[in-house]
């Protein structure tokens, strides 16, 4: 399920120092490891608490912007965020470009002092409300059998001027996604993020971080937790303990399994391919604990429902399909994974 | 945050060279054939992993469970045929506990089945009669002595434990299903001396004895299940069909990938398992219940995918994966009931509550 977003809440957590936790002091960071960043993020995601205005800044856009950003761009853009102000969107997908990242068609062209930018991105969650996003895009021709290359990462306020912002409304209505329209919108040389011609890479890496987390395993934890509170008082059949069981030791071991992700990150490593097989398996058993629990309890979903625990269910129900989609799909994860074996 | 202890790299390394050189395919096929590994056990032995994390005044080798635990993993990477759980975590351990000398070769230990009627009475001159029969004991008949917990009948005492002899029990020969002896075994009132009869008076004797052995099968399939992954992977990317390595059809990655992830998370479980286990075995509850659970799920979902990535190959006996197979699918059956270990999970998260199932799932 998605996190709300409450921008008052991101800003009161950051006063605490749980935001921008792995950032250097120097940008208002707190200089923190990726595991400590791990033990923070678990406990809010296993609350439920409402981190989506922060979210995407805090786990992926912040640190990119401190690993290949200049130094300019680190003191712009790093203090707010730490502070829990700036909102980050995500500019990878386009219509013609999902899974096959590295074709997409959005064209970077040179203009004076910076770079006019024309494409379409979708999916773009939170961009209606969001304050930036980085766009992959390409800024040199398409070379045979070289994909990879000329493609570069460049940091876009989402009010700039040509850019025009559509919603596009999830299965049950709810707004979130969009797509993004650039109509030759500037952007300056200054806002190239890192070196030009080197997004690939960067993006490479800022997926590492996107995808070996907690919030890849514990989408429907929440709904677990309520069935425990709605039954305490009550001893569990040996049908729901055994269910019970399966759950919380996967849970056990996959929140081992993404600690270690996050210790190579300490360790200064990328692990991509570690961080796909963690997502890959967390976001199929988020699907899976989803369709125990219905197996278990007696009820028809419903979004208007007076139960806590029927409306998280219903949420599931509808946003579940998403899980093994966002962040990569589970099929080009398999792919990045089997090439990491050695297959 | 609870500090595990580390294995030391060079036991690991000195333990993966040793089973290399001994577990030959051939080594571990002729095992199957004649029930017994001779030349494997004695140069474990001669290494000292046979008795590893067995205290030195017992006659052990010393070093802690978790050092114990990261051999047993890498025994069951190649399908070590020998009965190394059965002698350094299990029935040494309990020889040791009740004071007792360890042999000079393997030693096993009765699991204790629900089919078992095997009792014992203790008599005055401290001699212990046994009675009845035990099944499924590993290598019963190569192993030096069988280590036998007879319970106290107060749940408040702990036992006795007796080392016997096999040459005085009646065995039936039997195997599991990956051909490891697994024999019946039927004690006739045999009377073991007092010198081989040893007091427990530990009342969680019992408790430790199955935490145990749930730990020693979760370590011995984290092995095989790493093996067997990386067999997997090294057979696709040389197999070809249309004209390329199979191991590059997204089909065929599907089953290299979940093989993977589920050799991954099982020894990563495994691992910290025993960590928490050697700190402190009957405060490992739920880590070895949840690595047991998480196990058992890895080992059938793994054998399949990884059969079905090697076709009719994986199929012959000439090739190596049912070494790894086969033991998996006896394995998760050994010191487990069916649901037997998650319905345990679900149990400490029941009694953990809402508020607690977080910090179980963080422990």
């Amino acid at each position: 399920m998605s996190a709300g977003k409450d921008a008052e809440f991101s800003r009161k957590l950051a006063q605490k120092g749980w935001v921008g936790m792995a950032l250097p002091t120097r940008y208002g960071g707190h200089d923190r490891t990726a595991v400590d960043r791990f033990v923070v993020v678990e406990e809010l995601l296993s609350h439920g608490a409402p981190i989506g205005h922060h979210w995407v800044a805090d786990r992926q856009t912040g640190s990119v912007i401190n690993r290949f950003g200049t130094e300019e761009q680190r003191e712009r853009f790093l203090p707010p965020i730490c502070r829990g102000e700036l909102s980050f969107s995500i500019g990878m997908s386009e219509p013609d470009s999902g899974s096959d990242l590295a074709s997409v068609a959005t064209r970077g062209t040179r203009a004076e002092g910076g770079w006019l930018l024309n494409g379409t991105k979708v999916w773009t969650s939170g961009a209606h409300e969001n304050d930036w996003f980085v766009v992959l895009c390409r800024t040199a021709p398409l070379e045979d059998g070289n994909k990879h290359q000329g493609l570069s990462q460049m940091l876009v306020d989402l009010s700039t001027e040509g850019l025009e912002i559509n919603g596009i409304p999830f299965l049950d209505g709810s707004p979130g996604f969009n797509e993004v329209v650039m109509n030759d919108v500037f952007v300056p040389d200054e806002l190239v993020l890192g070196a030009l011609g080197m997004g690939w890479a960067q993006n490479t890496s800022e997926l590492a971080y996107e995808r070996g987390g907690p919030d890849r395993w514990l989408s429907t934890y929440g709904i677990v937790e309520e069935f425990l509170r709605l039954n305490e008082g009550t001893p569990l059949g040996e049908r729901a303990a055994e269910t019970l069981g399966w759950a919380t030791a996967r849970w056990w071991g996959l929140r081992n399994l993404s600690l270690s992700v996050a210790r190579m990150i300490d360790e200064g490593k990328a692990p991509s391919i570690e961080s796909s097989l963690v997502k890959e398996m967390g976001t199929r058993f988020e699907q899976d604990v989803l369709q125990r629990v219905l197996e278990l309890v007696d009820l028809e979903p419903s979004p208007e429902s007076a139960s806590l625990f029927e409306r998280m269910v219903a949420a599931a129900v509808l946003t579940g399909p998403s899980f093994t989609i966002r962040g990569g799909t589970i099929e080009i994860l398999r792919s990045v994974a089997s090439k990491g074996l050695g297959s | 945050m609870t500090v595990l202890p580390e294995v030391d790299e060079l036991l690991s390394e000195s333990a993966e060279r040793l089973f290399a050189d001994t577990c030959s395919f051939d080594a571990v096929e002729a095992a199957e054939e004649t029930g017994w590994a001779p030349e494997i056990w004695q140069a474990v032995a001669d290494a000292g992993f046979a008795w590893i994390g067995l205290p030195e005044q017992a006659g052990g080798s010393g070093g802690s469970l978790a050092d114990a635990c990261e051999v047993l993993r890498i025994a069951g990477s190649f399908a070590a045929p020998i009965p190394l759980a059965e002698t350094a975590v299990l029935g040494g351990w309990l020889l040791a506990q009740a004071g007792l000398a360890l042999p000079d070769g393997a030693v096993t230990v009765v699991p204790g089945l629900r089919a078992d009627t095997l009792a014992g009475s203790l008599a005055d001159d401290g001699s212990l009669t046994l009675t009845g029969t035990a099944h499924r004991v590993p290598w019963a008949a190569s192993a030096d002595r069988i280590a036998v917990l007879v319970p106290a009948s107060g749940s408040a005492d702990g036992g006795v434990v007796a080392a016997v002899d096999p040459a005085n029990v009646q065995i039936e020969a039997a195997t599991n299903v990956a051909g490891e002896p697994r024999p019946r075994l039927t004690f006739d009132s045999l009377t073991i001396g007092a010198d081989e009869v040893g007091q427990v008076d530990d009342p969680t004797t019992v408790q430790q004895l199955r935490l145990r052995g749930a730990l020693s099968r979760t370590m011995l399939m984290a092995g095989a299940l790493d093996a067997m992954s990386r067999l997997t992977v090294d057979y696709t990317s040389q197999r070809q069909q249309f004209g390329r390595p199979i191991g590059r059809f997204q089909a065929v990655q599907q089953h290299l990938v979940w093989g993977a992830q589920d050799a991954a998370i099982t020894n990563m479980a495994a691992q910290v398992a025993a960590g928490h286990a050697s700190n402190d075995l009957l405060g490992a509850r739920f880590q070895i219940a949840a690595a047991r659970t998480i196990a058992e799920g890895s080992a059938a979902t793994a054998t399949r995918g990884a059969h079905q990535a090697h076709g009719a190959m994986g199929m012959t006996q000439e090739y190596a994966l049912h070494h790894l197979s086969r033991r998996l699918w006896a394995w998760r059956h050994e010191y487990a009931q069916p649901g037997e270990w998650s319905t345990e999970v679900g149990h400490q998260a029941e009694q953990a509550g809402a508020e607690g199932l977080y910090p179980l799932i963080a422990s």
